[in-house]
């Protein structure tokens, strides 16, 4: 990129951080104006009101008729046409497209209404000014009240939103600079200190420290960090410092992709919404024909404009889309919030739903039921582990195959960092490998390896054995044709595989596990783990087939690493991709655990579960109210004032409710 | 192609689904989502559409385009 271009690129990003700001915080800016809004409205509408009821309250009138009808119209106007000003302006807008909204019943009510104290004068019909300002005041009520409920629910995922680190401490040359985040480029080195916010995804380059992950995959310990290891933007440096080089940034960055895939979710259906929404489209033309006919049926059966007025007005007001449109996404947003915090991410709505109809769990094995690496998990003999260690980790050091990583870790692990020098190093691919170690000819391998080397396994026959049927690759350490020892290779367990499957066994979940490796290894993990039904040597190409299989009797979840099981995360009904930090592929799956973790899977069900609920309480009370409330309305048996505040509390109630969801244990 | 739009004025249910059927209906959409909660809608087509006709399909309904962003 030329400097030109750069500086372009520069600009365009700093452009971009802005605006991004602002809308951070349009949330809060929103509350602060509906607040203003109502107080200016009370300000005026509660003299109205004392003005109207004034007989009523003190059996006297505050002034005479005239005055007082004239003193309302007045203090009313500002009421709808300034406070209410984008209200009207909002809702009249839609209606010149055909595109109704709330507003534009609220409107239309409320200038009918207001229209009223006009011709009253002229002896047509009843005056409802005061009226007309006294909806407005409980709409602006209403909504600032809906305002603060939301506020709520979206706390968790604001809070994600706004947990990038602002700045960054770079290295240029030998200066240390600080910068936006914005600026920062790939390759940039971080400087990162204890309590500090990691700015960007990156590599440490120098360094050991621990980082606090938990804000983005919910993993409560902290992870430790040495140089290679990855970090996560946005994640905080506990104990040392960490040298990072910027590997991604902006748009590209973990946290970045977590916050896209929540928004993008809180835009997909769930099935049970469909008919909410087939009903919130055509609601408002709907209410307006619907008041528009209680008008003239009342006009023409009672002979009373006023009163066929005061019913059209209500059926205006009290209609109220917003809990039947509310109803599922304000649930959704909840419960995307609280599985958050722990690294559930919900990518599609409509997995909350089918949930609930899944019979069957396939877990992937490796990197899923397991941690996806080999590790060293028995030496025999016990007593002369350091010596078997040393000797093979010298050799395993040349190599890169994951049993050798596993072997050489080990070694670092019981404190060897110095390997000895090997000499006619040669790797026997499939079988293991050799090299000279000061003077002493040193095998390392299967049990083909050494029948073919002729070396005796006379003594360790029992224990190659008891290794076999444990699951173990057994690698056979000789020295000068004679055994050193064995040790036992294995991808370990996660910690909490054992008690996650026993806790959707006992739910009366189906578990089933999917593996490459052949029956018997397979066998020996799956009952390991309580799983009763093994699928072993499958490709990782036919795992879709296999997913198909069983999904001939009922729905089935998948649960993989969805880099390698992608195809059978999309052919699953519901597809959890699991992972851990960065290594996972967030655009497979439905729901994705951001934490390797298996509880997490019981917590998204749960988690998915106790949303489905919710959305059917909150489907039920929008549709109730409406049903119930329009004919009152209709009937005439709603003063236009109490329609307003029913409809405003029908959104509240169900902005709340979806709020009670953190009530549930997940 | 897909593209992630953050509007604003939005504050009812109705409104948001106003806007989404509205960008429905641009040649050439393939589906449109928008969420009240998050103000941010999601346009998925598969020839480019004008960042242009998106605004207008947007203001159609009363509401305000604040920000574009391709993928």
């Amino acid at each position: 990129m030329d400097k030109e271009k750069m500086k372009e690129h520069d600009e365009l990003h700093h452009h971009n951080l802005e605006i991004d700001e602002e809308m951070e915080s349009s949330e809060e800016k929103e509350l602060i104006q509906w607040r203003r809004k109502l107080i200016w409205a009370w300000i005026l509408a509660i003299p109205i009101a004392l003005f109207m009821f004034s007989e009523r309250l003190f059996g006297i009138f505050l002034f005479n008729e005239q005055v007082t009808g004239i003193l309302i119209l007045i203090l009313a106007f500002p009421v709808i046409f300034i406070i209410g000003f984008g209200t009207i302006k909002g809702g009249l807008t839609g209606v010149s497209h055909f595109y109704f909204n709330m507003d534009s019943l609220i409107s239309l009510g409320t200038i009918i209404a207001y229209l009223t104290g006009i011709f009253s004068y002229f002896g047509f019909v009843k005056d409802y000014s005061g009226i007309s300002a006294m909806i407005m005041a409980f709409f602006i009520t209403g909504k600032y009240v809906e305002a603060l409920a939301r506020g709520k629910a979206t706390s968790e995922i604001r809070k994600l939103l706004e947990l990038g680190a602002k700045n960054a401490r770079i290295l240029r040359g030998k200066n240390e600079i600080e910068i936006p985040v914005s600026e920062i480029k790939f390759g940039d080195v971080m400087i990162v200190r204890p309590g500090e916010k990691i700015p960007t995804d990156g590599i440490v380059v120098r360094g050991e420290s621990s980082v606090d992950e938990s804000m983005i995959t919910g993993e409560s310990l902290p992870v430790d960090k040495i140089i290679k290891s990855n970090v996560i933007g946005a994640t905080i440096n506990q104990d040392g410092i960490l040298y990072v080089k910027a590997t991604k940034i902006g748009k590209d960055t973990f946290l970045a992709h977590i916050i896209n895939l929540i928004e993008e979710a809180q835009g997909t259906k769930i099935p049970i919404q469909k008919l909410a929404d087939r009903i919130t489209n055509i609601f408002v033309p709907a209410i307006l024909i619907i008041a528009i006919s209680s008008f003239a049926v009342w006009a023409v059966l009672s002979r009373d404009i006023s009163k066929a007025v005061g019913i059209g007005i209500s059926v205006l007001v009290i209609a109220c889309p917003c809990a039947l449109g509310l109803a599922t996404p304000i649930s959704l947003m909840v419960s995307s919030g609280m599985g958050a915090k722990r690294g559930i991410l919900i990518r599609k709505g409509e997995a909350i739903q089918t949930m609930k109809e899944v019979k069957t769990i396939v877990f992937d094995k490796t990197g899923t039921i397991t941690q996806g690496k080999p590790e060293v998990i028995r030496i025999y003999p016990e007593k002369s582990k350091e010596r078997i260690i040393e000797v093979s980790a010298s050799l395993e050091n040349l190599s890169e195959h994951p049993i050798a990583r596993a072997i050489v870790s080990e070694a670092e692990k019981i404190g060897i960092r110095n390997f000895k020098k090997v000499s006619g190093f040669k790797i026997l691919r499939g079988r293991g490998l050799e090299g000279d170690l000061s003077g002493k000819e040193v095998v390392i391998g299967n049990l083909d390896l050494m029948k073919e080397r002729g070396i005796s396994l006379e003594k360790f026959r029992d224990e190659i054995e008891e290794f076999g049927e444990r699951g173990y690759t057994t690698m056979i350490v000789a020295e000068n044709k004679k055994i050193l020892g064995i040790i036992g290779v294995a991808d370990a367990l996660k910690e909490d595989s054992i008690s996650a499957i026993k806790s959707l066994n006992e739910r009366g979940y189906r578990t089933v596990m999917i593996t490459g490796d052949n029956l018997k290894t397979a066998k020996t993990i799956a009952e390991k783990v309580g799983i009763k039904e093994v699928i072993a040597n499958v490709l990782p190409e036919d795992k879709e087939k296999k997913v198909i299989d069983l999904q001939r009797s009922g729905m089935v979840a998948f649960i993989g690493d969805g880099i390698n099981d992608a195809p059978a995360l999309k052919q699953a009904n519901v597809g959890i991709a699991i992972g851990t930090g960065t290594d996972i592929a967030i655009e497979s799956g439905d729901i994705v655990l951001a934490n390797g973790s298996l509880s997490n899977v019981v917590s998204a069900i749960n988690l998915s579960k106790a949303t489905f609920r919710k959305i059917k309480q909150n489907l039920f009370w929008a549709f109730a109210y409406n049903t119930i409330a329009i004919p009152l309305a209709i009937a005439g048996l709603l003063n236009p004032v109490v329609a307003e505040i029913a409809m405003a509390l029908s959104s509240i109630t169900v902005v709340s409710n979806a709020n009670l969801l953190r009530r549930n244990k997940i | 192609m897909k593209k992630k739009l953050t509007i604003s004025g939005m504050h009812c249910a109705s409104c948001a689904a106003n806007v989404e059927r509205s960008l429905k209906k641009i040649n050439g959409v393939k589906s449109a989502s928008v969420s009240l909660l998050t103000k941010k809608g999601f346009v998925e087509s598969d020839e480019d559409i004008s960042d242009d006709e998106i605004r207008k399909a947007v203001a159609r309904t009363g509401y305000r385009l604040e920000k574009i962003e391709g993928e």
